[in-house]
């Protein structure tokens, strides 16, 4: 028993020692942004997470971001190029609001791509913020540039389909009502679009990927920044063109067909890559824009407009540009299918929708910046807002373009109506003639003209899309509407 | 009991002439049925009046002008364009007779009858095409020597520019005869050549210019080659060079990629000179600079170096 004590105190010495660690574990299963970042390693993969909001999400669920592969609805759906399967003024659905210029603020498409560019634009302010965890110098540029280059990316589209909007440049706390739903003027996000864009022009390493934001890419979209501008920078855009055009690394393919067909060619400057049969990795908008293939009957069918356009002005791109759907052959109207993203390049035999693959879940790349776009851009910074040119180096980008088509006639001026039309044709369906349509100041005269030859009312109004009645609500007061909605 | 009755007849026929005479007078509805209720009773205010607002856009030509309606909560527009022409509709275009200010005024009402206006001036213009810089080539007629020609620096080469000579060209700068045979001009020898002679004795003549950026312009000069000796490949000639910016360094300068160069090749003798031109744009910044220099085991001149917008 007198042995008690010492036992006791040894004891209570455990007691005091023991304790150390056990009762105070890292939690492993409590990964958070917050805390996961600790090495460039980790850093990079979380960027490739960036990269995945652009990608979207391949269902059918509304609730899901589907980034870029719902972005034909909000652009090209909504000029004279693309229409539903049948155009009708009284369609009422989420796609027909958009060829009949009647968008609600309740549309889903329009939710869809505004939260879907937000999360991009989150998820890039998770990396710009955790930056610090670089240590190697270069690698940090890069890794910096290429965030604020996808930022720069999802905010360009942003505002020019809703203009002003919130400025969220870095992360914000979900209870940050006051930045999450204060509008700014449309010119300080240009600002943070150009500075981005600068940085992750100086910054981006030369990793040699084409589906990844490079240098050229960030210089060709800023070109196209420049242009875009309420008092557009001609100058700037026209040497960020010549730069891309002396690196030598990008040519136009000798066949139209093989530059939606042949992935990563030589006239790709940035694509959104997907990969097929991966229900993860694969789009949905080649099986929609057929015929009752995708989740829907059909949508971005090429209109009778735009096929008039394409014939006249098209050359040889005008059978890779749309075809007659095969399904109409058989009596019926005569409709028109978007040809440039048939699902892994299969037409769907004689009807059109017999695939041997899975056309659900197509690999086709989405092409958002091509060498024939910059070309065209040079010509129109040289244009410079005037009605015509007969400076060679614009005339000469222009007939680059047009002699891959097939045309040798030489004009001794280039007219701005002129290269708006070149542009319709060689980049259709590629979601940039709404855009084009604004920056050549042509959108609400072409738009009102084909509203009312086809039954639609366009007004001025419908430019700019209505921010979604959800931010709205969920601003309490803080978010104006946009005119005319 | 008479009286009483008499009475109670009298009253009530008296009761039935005013029963009578007032069912008529309450049929006029105008009268009492409404006389205490309120007017505009349970009718609300107008709270969301009009507000007119209107955007102008000028279109391909200049005398068209796009107006992009913003107006708020209004239903009915009218378009004053202030030239006399008016419309209705919700977006407003309008094709003016000429220049001048122009104002618009868009009035906008709803269906209760509020009105609200807004005016903006626009003042309509041909825009100006701007007339092409004619640059200034300093010393183009080589009269003061290598002043104005001499580049900064010459990396194993000479900031010599060529030598002075007074076997030029008859022609004065501005085409005309000078009345002499020769004039001042810039002279090439196998010594100051570039090519297979090339040597820390090779000289560039460089002057920075500046023009319109993306304009069509000319370069010019004549040359004069004594005799082609046959002893330098491709021949003895003189190069004029139009380069795409500035150069600190004619050596650098000299292997850029020029945006046009003439080369002079006819051998047609000393003091015998032939003119050539040719046509090249501009580049985005507008400047540019001119090199000169040759290739060459002979005597060769280069003299009344020129550059000037197409008209």
């Amino acid at each position: 028993m007198k042995y008690f004590k010492y036992i006791a105190l040894i004891l209570m010495g455990n007691a005091f020692i023991s304790c150390s660690d056990f009762l105070d574990p890292t939690p492993s299963s409590s990964i958070t942004t917050d805390n996961y970042y600790t090495t460039a390693d980790e850093l990079e993969t979380g960027l490739i997470g960036v990269y995945a909001g652009i990608k979207g999400i391949n269902s059918s669920s509304k609730d899901d971001n589907h980034g870029v592969q719902w972005e034909f609805y909000v652009t090209e759906m909504r000029t004279d190029n693309t229409s539903t399967k049948s155009p009708d003024s009284e369609d009422a659905s989420d796609a027909g609001q958009m060829e009949s210029f009647a968008v609600l603020p309740t549309n889903n498409f329009v939710l869809n791509y505004y939260t879907s560019s937000f999360e991009t634009i989150y998820r890039a302010n998770v990396i710009l913020e955790n930056l610090d965890v670089v240590e190697d110098e270069a690698t940090y540029a890069a890794i910096e540039g290429e965030a604020k280059f996808l930022r720069a990316y999802s905010y360009f589209h942003l505002v020019r389909l809703f203009g002003d909007l919130p400025l969220i440049d870095q992360v914000v706390d979900p209870s940050d009502v006051e930045t999450q739903f204060t509008r700014v003027d449309e010119s300080v996000i240009y600002d943070l679009i150009i500075s981005d864009l600068q940085t992750a022009a100086e910054g981006i390493a030369d990793h040699g990927y084409k589906t990844r934001a490079s240098k050229d890419a960030a210089k060709g979209l800023l070109a196209k920044v420049y242009l875009s501008l309420e008092t557009p920078e001609y100058a700037k855009a026209q040497v960020l063109c010549e730069e891309i055009m002396s690196s030598g690394e990008y040519d136009l393919l000798d066949d139209y067909y093989d530059v939606f067909y042949s992935e990563l060619n030589d006239e790709i400057i940035f694509a959104i890559g997907y990969n097929s049969g991966i229900q993860d990795n694969s789009q949905i908008f080649s099986a929609e824009f057929m015929n009752a293939v995708g989740h829907t009957s059909g949508v971005n069918y090429a209109t009778t407009d735009a096929k008039a356009a394409i014939d006249e002005y098209g050359g040889n791109r005008t059978e890779v540009s749309y075809r007659e759907d095969p399904l109409t052959l058989f009596g019926g109207t005569i409709r028109y299918q978007v040809g440039k993203y048939f699902p892994d390049g299969e037409t769907g035999g004689s009807d059109g929708q017999t695939f041997t693959g899975l056309p659900q879940l197509a690999g086709n790349d989405w092409i958002v910046l091509r060498y024939a776009d910059i070309l065209l851009m040079h010509s129109e910074a040289i244009l410079a807002g005037a009605e015509e040119t007969t400076s060679a180096t614009a005339i000469d980008s222009y007939m680059e373009v047009r002699s891959r088509a097939g045309f040798e006639d030489r004009p001794t001026r280039l007219t701005k109506d002129a290269l708006l039309v070149e542009r319709r044709v060689e980049l259709a369906f590629e979601n940039q003639r709404f855009y084009d349509l604004v920056r050549f100041n042509e959108a609400q005269s072409t738009l009102s003209a084909f509203a009312a030859a086809n039954g639609f009312t366009f007004t001025s109004t419908d430019l700019l899309l209505p921010i979604p009645q959800n931010e709205i609500n969920l601003s309490q007061g803080a978010m104006y509407q946009n005119p005319g909605y | 009991m008479i009286n009483l009755k008499k009475y109670i007849i009298g009253t009530g026929i008296t009761a039935l002439a005013l029963a009578v005479s007032l069912s008529f007078t309450a049929c006029d509805p105008s009268i009492s049925a409404l006389e205490f209720d309120l007017p505009e009773a349970n009718s609300q205010e107008d709270l969301t009046p009009p507000t007119a607002s209107f955007t102008a856009t000028v279109s391909s030509d200049y005398l068209t002008y796009d107006f992009s309606n913003t107006s708020a909560s209004a239903t009915d527009y009218v378009w004053d364009y202030g030239d006399g022409n008016t419309g209705v509709t919700v977006d407003g275009v309008n094709t003016y007779p000429a220049e001048g200010v122009y104002t618009i005024t868009l009035t906008a009402s709803d269906k209760l009858g509020k009105v609200d206006s807004y005016s903006m001036d626009i003042e309509v213009v041909e825009p100006e095409v701007p007339a092409a810089i004619y640059p200034e080539v300093l010393n183009g007629d080589f009269e003061d020597g290598t002043t104005n020609w001499k580049p900064e620096n010459c990396t194993d080469c000479s900031t010599n520019a060529f030598n002075s000579s007074s076997d030029g060209s008859p022609l004065l700068y501005d085409g005309t005869e000078s009345g002499a045979s020769k004039t001042g001009g810039a002279k090439y020898t196998s010594s100051t050549s570039a090519g297979a002679n090339l040597s820390s004795n090779t000289r560039y003549g460089y002057q920075a210019i500046y023009v319109s950026p993306n304009t069509n312009y000319i370069l010019e000069y004549e040359y004069a080659i004594k005799t082609d000796n046959e002893d330098v490949d491709g021949g003895d000639r003189a190069i004029v060079s139009i380069l795409d910016g500035y150069y600190d360094d004619a050596a650098v300068a000299a292997a850029s990629e020029p945006l046009v160069s003439i080369v002079g090749d006819e051998a047609s003798g000393k003091g015998v000179f032939d003119t050539v031109k040719q046509v090249f744009t501009s580049n985005a910044s507008g400047e540019v600079s001119i090199l000169l220099y040759a290739i060459t085991n002979d005597e060769l001149y280069i003299d009344n170096v020129k550059v000037y917008p197409v008209e």
